[in-house]
């Protein structure tokens, strides 16, 4: 399967204290996890946010496997973004390859974002990890119900969300399908070059999109036969309600961000001269 | 061409939450020039059997010898395994993608390397093979309709001149005289030499077409012989979701009101022959 690999968007049943939270506290931690991480500039603040993190992996009950098998597809990004930084950083040498210079604000740099980014992906796939699909659109219809003042379609983004969420696998099936159906008739999708590549590409993007397009006009149809008519005065099967442990969560959330502004203030930039 | 299979079994998503054996432990061997059916439920491994065959799944355990040779074996081309056997998947006609029917079918030969007056040879072969228009050639595939369009996938694996020809569900979706005309094309192909396997929940075409039928249920081989013997059993099919072609059923009733007929009939010929034959003893005589 062409879908080994990732995990964004995969939903890892098991019962655990994160996985009965409300979707809403959890779109609103993972939020302001997010701005939290970028806030801190030093290695103490990732200690925070780091222990943050591994409490809330230990709470979910998600196999680090599992985690860690979703960092793969970012290790190329990851080693292409910390070697920039190791090499375009000006500062005392480490050593020289050509005319670049490795340098050691480069290196601590480097790591620095690496294990931002790190932080990052495995904090920010547990909230899907652990919210099913529907609740995570139902989570994001009510938190963006408040803009719908100014003119923001909050249903009609949910329920986009929720096809394109739905269609994920069933496309990547699809893909898997024609795939094997031209590699019947000798197509070879793995060696040549860059251009051959991305020409053998047109064999499998032309049906799927040709059938993207019919699913979607089949599924319009079908939606409209069951008279389905926009957001105005619709009821949920599942009404959403925050509990002791969302407060919990939130509280704990926010203390943790006063001790990444503190970090911040107390210890500085993790290189002092040059922005982070 | 004999293709043989040992201790055959898959598993899907092996080691994680989700793993599925869809198939477990099959074993059997098809010979050049057999016409094979084969039947089960819907997830009883079918379609995961027909594409270890020709090297499209890789075997979680056992082998699959083409010619005698493991396909997974070192040194053995997957290409050349895909050009002597022909796969054509369910729905074929959402593989196409080119601009003119005559593209579409030549991407097979292409990808196969062959010269250009090769590659057209082939195409206006595989076409009357599947009783396709050549004026069509030039036409866009998505203008055409659905049993067209069918034909021209089936025409994009024929032009690879396989000599083992697997169809799966081909006649799915396609109205009475569509289906009829394609299961003549798969019964002339098999007169021409071709080994032939079909999947098919069709049990009337199964029973007409295949000498030898296989039943697969929940991914392991549960009977394996002749056409005859299998749809003679109705209990036996039905404990596995399936059910003997009307002419058959038909035959049983008839037994059961005390008529002296056959019960592994598998055509409407065969069908009326035996009833002409009952008449005249039923006190029935001179209606023909």
């Amino acid at each position: 399967m062409i879908s080994g690999g990732i995990i964004v968007g995969q939903y890892y049943p098991v019962s655990s204290f994160v996985h009965s939270m409300d979707p809403r506290a959890k779109i609103l931690i993972s939020m302001i996890f997010m701005i939290v991480l970028f806030l801190g500039n030093n290695f103490y603040s990732f200690a925070v946010t780091g222990i943050f993190a591994v409490l809330a992996v230990t709470l979910s009950k998600i196999p680090w496997r599992v985690l860690i098998r979703g960092l793969r597809p970012i290790v190329f990004i990851m080693s292409f973004t910390i070697l920039l930084h190791l090499f375009l950083t000006p500062g005392e040498a480490i050593f020289q390859i050509g005319p670049l210079n490795a340098t050691w604000p480069g290196l601590i740099q480097g790591l620095f974002i690496g294990l931002r980014l790190i932080i990052l992906i495995i904090f920010t796939s547990l909230l899907t990890l652990t919210t099913s699909p529907i609740e995570l659109t139902d989570g994001l219809e009510d938190i963006l119900k408040p803009f719908s003042v100014i003119g923001v379609p909050a249903h009609e983004i949910a329920m986009m969300m929720t096809i394109a969420l739905r269609f994920i696998p069933t496309l990547l099936e699809e893909a898997d399908r024609i795939m094997k159906a031209q590699m019947a008739r000798g197509a070879d999708f793995e060696s040549g070059n860059m251009v051959q590549r991305a020409k053998s590409l047109v064999p499998l993007l032309v049906p799927l999109f040709v059938s993207a397009f019919r699913r979607a006009d089949e599924l319009a149809m079908a939606m409209e036969a069951r008279c389905y008519r926009g957001g105005e005065g619709r009821t949920r099967m599942r009404q959403l309600s925050f509990s002791a442990k969302d407060y919990y969560a939130l509280g704990f959330t926010i203390v943790m961000s006063a001790l990444v502004v503190y970090t911040r203030i107390r210890f500085g930039p993790v290189i002092p001269k040059g922005p982070v | 061409m004999p293709i043989e299979v040992k201790n055959l079994t898959h598993t899907y998503m092996k080691g994680t939450m989700s793993e599925v054996t869809a198939i477990s432990d099959i074993s059997f061997k098809i010979d050049d020039g057999e016409f094979v059916g084969l039947i089960g439920a819907t997830g009883s491994g079918k379609s995961t059997l027909i594409q270890h065959l020709n090297g499209l799944l890789k075997p979680s355990s056992g082998t699959v010898l083409v010619d005698g040779v493991d396909i997974w074996s070192k040194g053995v081309s997957l290409k050349q395994v895909r050009r002597k056997i022909g796969l054509v998947f369910q729905y074929p006609e959402q593989q196409v993608f080119e601009e003119t029917v005559y593209e579409d079918i030549a991407f097979g030969p292409r990808n196969l390397g062959y010269s250009q007056t090769e590659i057209e040879a082939r195409v206006e072969t595989a076409c009357r093979l599947v009783g396709l228009d050549t004026e069509l050639l030039s036409r866009s595939p998505f203008e055409l309709s659905g049993g067209q369009v069918r034909r021209v996938a089936i025409a994009g694996i024929l032009a690879i001149q396989p000599k083992v020809l697997i169809l799966d569900e081909p006649t799915a979706g396609l109205d009475p005289r569509g289906r009829t005309e394609i299961l003549d094309n798969i019964k002339q192909l098999h007169e021409t030499g071709m080994t032939v396997i079909l999947v098919s929940h069709n049990m009337d075409a199964v029973a007409r077409l295949c000498e030898r039928v296989m039943v697969l249920e929940k991914g392991k081989l549960v009977f394996d012989g002749s056409a005859r013997e299998v749809f003679a059993q109705r209990e036996f099919l039905e404990s596995k979701q399936l059910k003997p072609p009307e002419v058959t059923i038909l035959m049983e009733k008839l037994r059961q009101r005390g008529w002296a007929v056959r019960n592994d009939v598998l055509t409407v010929e065969e069908a009326y022959a035996e009833i002409i034959k009952e008449l005249p003893r039923r006190g029935v005589a001179g209606v023909l």
